[in-house]
């Protein structure tokens, strides 16, 4: 358990680390394939494996190939210098991910988790699905309303493509024919 | 004796022997199925195919194999050189691994996963990434087309991919492959292809998009873009990218027969075989591969509009409609 875990972790890790510092961006959205293929894998540690399988086909699946898509549609794949990367916020990254980690860390320590042991929750499909069709009860009508509002971006997504379409041009006169 | 094989049946031992197994089955599919697409493409052109190597060319995929192995690997020399070697591997791996939750005969299936069919669809779902992989690693314009095409295509047709199973897990009410298959027993007639028959053509349909077949060939047409994301792959590399196509296409009629032809459920009763049913699981499996390489060397390729108006104006909605269907008819019937 414990091997698995320090892999998982180092995949994740160094995939991370690979999305910031590489120096092509293909090769930092490939990176990003391997961390959220590492943090399915945690899933499934934890006795998700729903979870797992819905993390790998839409940010694998899905996320990562849309933007792959994107960048290979508008710009030539190039390298970036270092220097760009490094920029002068730099440290100001540092300070914020360093106080994120302290705050997480002093969360992780302080709770008391009893005896809770991962996977005993209610994590059984069924309720999922009862919970996104929103007849889970009373406050799980939120999963419906969230749904709605996906719905609702999708459909002003595709607005905005029909309005910003070129209307196709009007076939021009020409001599001869 | 007996105890040697009760402790090769616990874990970790069964998994490792079945994976195994799952491996040599996904490349010996491939291989066989190399020469029977040759075959059945000498066949449905009046020749007779490879015919030389052994008794009417049986011999082929070994004499494949070989040829393969002892050819230069050759990699462009402005190519990504990492990138361009893991896409074989990344296309390889989604199309080995689905194997593992697809029940071949009762009880003989390598992890009886309860969101079999999630596993299914997500794990295809990453064979895009291999495609684009290939196409951008390679550093050329033909494949960085080709694997263009490949992941529109591919993504687009997820959509009623995954919509036209969606009837079949209201019906049986688990994602278990081996629920689905326990809830077609009883002859023919119980079978989903039946109650599913829109939903049966979409899924073949969207399926021999998803492994890139004719009529979905684009993202390799080799009249236009002479191979698409493949080109520039040579030797093993290039076997590997073969095996992975021929080792998804015979994925994709495995789960065609497990969800719409009862697995390996014998067409009458009386034709059970207890635990050789895994012939008529071959058998079904065979039958549908035999299909997909008719439409192949019958129909010519979709053009680019042609293919995203029947992946989203066509399937999409009929899946959905008939989702509906079957969603009304359980409420109605219980």
């Amino acid at each position: 358990m414990i091997a698995v875990f320090v892999v998982l972790a180092c995949m994740t890790l160094l995939s991370a680390f690979g999305v910031v510092i590489s120096r092509s961006v293909v090769h930092s959205a490939l990176f990003m394939a391997g961390a959220f293929l590492g943090v399915a894998g945690f899933y499934v540690m934890l006795h998700s494996p729903a979870l797992a399988a819905l993390q790998v086909l839409i940010y694998v699946g899905a996320v990562t190939v849309v933007i792959l898509f994107g960048i290979m549609f508008t710009q030539k794949p190039q390298a970036r210098r270092f220097r760009v990367i490094l920029n002068r916020q730099v440290w100001g990254g540092f300070v914020v991910a360093a106080g994120i980690a302290a705050i997480l860390i002093y969360v992780f320590l302080e709770q008391d988790w009893g005896g809770t042991s991962p996977g005993h929750g209610p994590r059984l499909v069924a309720q999922l699905g009862r919970i996104l069709v929103g007849t889970g009860g009373a406050p799980q009508i939120f999963g419906l309303l969230f749904e709605g509002s996906s719905v609702l971006l999708l459909v002003a997504t595709v607005a905005a493509i029909v309005i910003s379409r070129r209307r196709p041009e009007q076939p021009t006169e020409r001599g001869g024919e | 004796m007996g105890a040697f094989v009760n402790a090769l049946d616990q874990e970790p031992w069964r998994f490792i022997i079945s994976f195994l197994v799952i491996i040599v089955l996904t490349l010996n599919t491939a291989a066989i199925l190399t020469l029977a697409e040759r075959k059945v493409a000498g066949y449905i052109q009046l020749r007779y195919g490879p015919n030389r190597t052994g008794f009417r060319g049986i011999l082929q995929p070994a004499a494949d194999v070989i040829k393969l192995f002892v050819k230069e690997n050759v990699a462009p020399g402005r190519a990504d050189r990492w990138v361009f070697l893991a896409a074989p591997i990344a296309m390889f791996i989604p199309a080995a691994v689905i194997w593992m939750v697809v029940p071949f005969a009762p009880k003989a299936v390598v992890t009886n996963l309860n969101i079999g069919l999630l596993f299914v669809v997500s794990t295809t779902s990453i064979g895009a990434l291999g495609v684009i992989m290939a196409g951008y690693g390679s550093h050329s314009n033909f494949s960085l087309l080709g694997a263009l095409r490949g992941a529109a295509q591919m993504i687009s047709y997820e959509v009623p991919l995954i919509l036209s199973l969606l009837g079949t897990i209201i019906l049986t009410g688990s994602l278990s492959l081996s629920d689905v298959v326990d809830k077609q027993a009883g002859g023919f007639w119980h079978w989903y292809i039946w109650s599913q028959l829109p939903m049966f053509a979409v899924f073949y349909i969207a399926s021999i998009a998803e492994v890139k077949r004719v009529p979905f060939d684009l993202p390799e047409g080799e009249s236009e873009i002479v191979g698409g994301y493949q080109i520039e792959y040579s030797g093993m590399t290039w076997a590997m990218i073969q095996a992975s196509e021929f080792a998804s296409m015979g994925l994709m009629s495995a789960i065609t027969v497990t969800l719409f032809l009862g697995g390996w459920q014998p067409p009458f009763e009386f034709l059970d075989l207890g635990n050789f049913d895994w012939i008529w699981f071959s058998l079904k499996a065979a039958l549908v591969m035999f299909t997909l390489q008719w439409v192949r060397w019958s129909v010519p390729r979709f053009r680019m509009d042609q293919l995203m108006d029947l992946g989203w104006k066509v399937l999409v909605p009929l899946s959905l409609v008939w989702l509906l269907v079957t969603a009304a008819g359980t409420l109605i019937v219980g």
